[in-house]
């Protein structure tokens, strides 16, 4: 577990406050290409790497001024690692181990504001200072009869704060995703709804233990055993889980074999949520995963969890259907059920939009339709990487205004986005069990 | 009868009529007792409240003496820890609490006199707490300004106590935000060269008037 290097001494909470600090931020980045001008003028040799990492450092500043929401949007964008430069990534990657931590008065006033019990009286040992930091909240240690504990506890007024400071994160957002902002904001309904969620910590008890009880067949998997009766609407406590987060796993030089247990195991896990649960962990960032050794996958935080509704999830995967592509108004229904297209679209619009959505999906769907995948195939999210580029480069794509894809589409393929990044992280050979067996 | 149940009594007869009794005597019939009696406990209505805003801070005090943990905290954290402790005291009390705000300007004014005691021990303590802090150079040690310390930190416990009059927000959560934001800023103004800052630029402002 990372340490933070600064301690943060205080947290924005009032929106200008908030705002303050974006507009900080652009000033930086616009300075740091003015610096990157000012250095392409003397030595031509000074690479975009070094621009990128000088925004990417002051845009994490930024971010990790804000925690909360803000930080949870750095981590959506952080999944997009086709999109997102090199730089960007990393930093990034970093926000979702580390934030810095809240006053021990303060947690000791959640405890007794929410449980009515001070730690100490609650258990045996209580480390006040945290271990490290989720993003809307941090994590202690504990232990009860021998029994090491993590407890999660979260920031007051966190709730509070989300909507404000999406309307702050949105023109960021906009920007660099590329969308048309009033189009957006049937997405940032859904990010809102999601994030405000995350806040409610009894909800995601009330599903840690449903879910984790569900999955606990899936083999290679461990699932950390939740206390009820220690946890409140601020507070979880759940089993402490032992394990490397997913850089160190892989630094560690785990065996082929390892790394395909660890990867078969999480598609497993989502292949059982998504197909017969219509319930999915829709946050599968590398924070959120430990791994041992031998590629056995510990699971925890619940926060995110996307019910995906059946009519949804029956033309989502539909698309998968070769069977549909013969018939062109089974095709046009499909699509437009999904809002890939819109009845208002020209015949025009249609026939430029329909072969792209075809060759993305088929890429992307390919690995559903063989009986196993090698998702270390670099080739393969190059092709990937290189086609969404291509796409989002097109003048008709870049200068049109609708968004493309229903509200559900968000969460469903950010989960299966950050799948794919994982297993490809993981070079994982997987057994995806062949076309379509799920139907 | 004793001094406890006497102001509880007025307490209970102040949230269900709404007013404060109409004078001594009906009050004290009330309690079949007779007026002469009740001075013996308090000379008057405004002795009770002034001693109700008292007894939150020594209720207060009492329960941070108890607490091994507190007794281990810098200056920064045992202040946290007054107004997350003093604002759960208040809490039971919450609806007279409110009795004290003043209509025009929503909240309870700083004058109010019925604070005075309370004001009085706050201060001890604040300045108990600065002593300790510039000893562990928590705080920065300023000319003149030092002593002044406590008295700042008196406005910042109004502003707590009336952010969590106005606070709409479920479990008063919202004070807890504000509580842990205020003591962060005024203790990083009085530990580092912000306010010398201020204090210098504030001087030169003045040169210049005169």
């Amino acid at each position: 577990m990372s340490n933070d290097s600064k301690e943060q001494v205080t947290i924005p909470v009032s929106k200008i406050e908030r705002a303050g600090h974006f507009v900080a931020t652009g000033v930086k980045v616009g300075g740091n290409y003015v610096k990157h001008y000012a250095q392409k003028l003397i030595n031509k040799d000074t690479s975009r790497e070094e621009l990128l990492q000088d925004n990417a450092d002051d845009i994490y500043e930024t971010l990790s001024h804000l925690k909360g929401s803000a930080l949870k949007v750095a981590q959506m964008l952080s999944m997009d690692r086709g999109i997102m430069p090199k730089a960007y990534q990393d930093k990034f990657q970093l926000s979702q181990y580390s934030a810095p931590p809240l006053s021990s008065p303060l947690v000791l006033n959640t405890f007794m504001k929410t449980l009515g019990k001070t730690p100490g009286e609650l258990f045996d040992t209580f480390d006040i200072k945290a271990s490290n930091a989720a993003s809307i909240g941090q994590v202690h240690q504990a232990t009860k009869n021998g029994k090491k504990l993590a407890i999660k506890i979260q920031y007051p007024g966190v709730a509070n704060s989300i909507s404000s400071d999406l309307k702050i994160v949105k023109p960021f957002a906009v920007r660099i995703v590329g969308l048309a902002a009033r189009d957006a904001d049937k997405y940032f309904e859904e990010v809102e709804s999601k994030l405000l969620e995350e806040t409610d910590y009894t909800l995601e008890l009330r599903r840690s233990m449903e879910l984790s009880e569900l999955c606990a067949h899936i083999p290679n998997l461990t699932f950390p055993k939740y206390y009820p009766e220690m946890s409140s609407a601020k507070i979880i406590t759940m089993d402490w889980l032992e394990g490397m987060h997913m850089k160190d796993f892989i630094a560690s030089n785990p065996t082929q074999e390892a790394l395909n247990r660890a990867g078969q195991a999480l598609w497993d896990f989502y292949d059982f949520q998504v197909h017969k649960l219509k319930t999915v962990h829709a946050d599968p960032h590398p924070g959120n995963f430990l791994f041992k050794e031998d590629g056995t996958v510990s699971i925890f935080d619940f926060g995110c969890v996307k019910e995906i509704p059946k009519d949804f999830y029956d033309n989502y995967f539909l698309l998968t259907n070769q069977e549909i592509y013969k018939d062109e108004a089974r095709v046009r229904e499909v699509y437009n059920n999904l809002e890939m297209i819109h009845p208002t679209d020209t015949e025009q619009e249609i026939n430029f939009f329909k072969p792209l959505f075809k060759k993305m999906i088929d890429m992307l769907t390919y690995p559903f339709t063989v009986s196993s995948f090698d998702f270390g195939d670099d080739t393969y999210f190059k092709e990937i990487y290189e086609y969404i580029e291509y796409v989002s480069n097109l003048k008709e794509v870049r200068e049109s205004i609708k968004a493309r894809g229903s509200r559900h589409s968000l969460y469903v393929n950010r989960t299966y986005y950050g799948l794919y990044n994982i297993l490809n992280s993981l070079k994982s050979n997987i057994k995806t069990h062949g076309p379509l067996h799920f139907n | 009868m004793d001094k406890v149940t006497i102001r509880n009594k007025y307490i209970e007869y102040v949230l269900e009529q709404g007013h404060k009794p109409n004078s001594v005597f009906s009050f004290a019939k009330s309690l079949g007792m007779e007026e002469t009696d009740f001075y013996t406990f308090y000379s008057s209505f405004e002795a009770i409240e002034s001693e109700f805003w008292k007894s939150t801070f020594d209720e207060a005090l009492e329960k941070l003496a108890k607490d091994k943990t507190y007794k281990g905290y810098g200056s920064k954290d045992k202040l946290l820890t007054f107004y997350f402790v003093w604002i759960a005291i208040l809490r039971n009390n919450r609806s007279y609490v409110l009795s004290f705000k003043d209509a025009k300007i929503k909240s309870i004014a700083l004058t109010n006199a019925s604070l005075s005691a309370f004001k009085t021990a706050f201060l001890e303590y604040a300045s108990q707490l600065v002593k300790e802090g510039t000893e562990t150079k928590e705080l920065k040690e300023r000319k003149f300004i030092s002593d002044k310390y406590h008295y700042g930190l008196w406005i910042q416990t109004m502003f707590v106590l009336n952010y969590w009059v106005n606070d709409n927000s479920a479990n008063f959560e919202m004070t807890d935000a504000a509580i842990e934001k205020a003591v962060n800023l005024s203790f990083k103004l009085l530990a580092d060269n912000t306010l010398d800052n201020v204090i210098d630029f504030g001087k030169f402002l003045f040169q210049k008037a005169v």
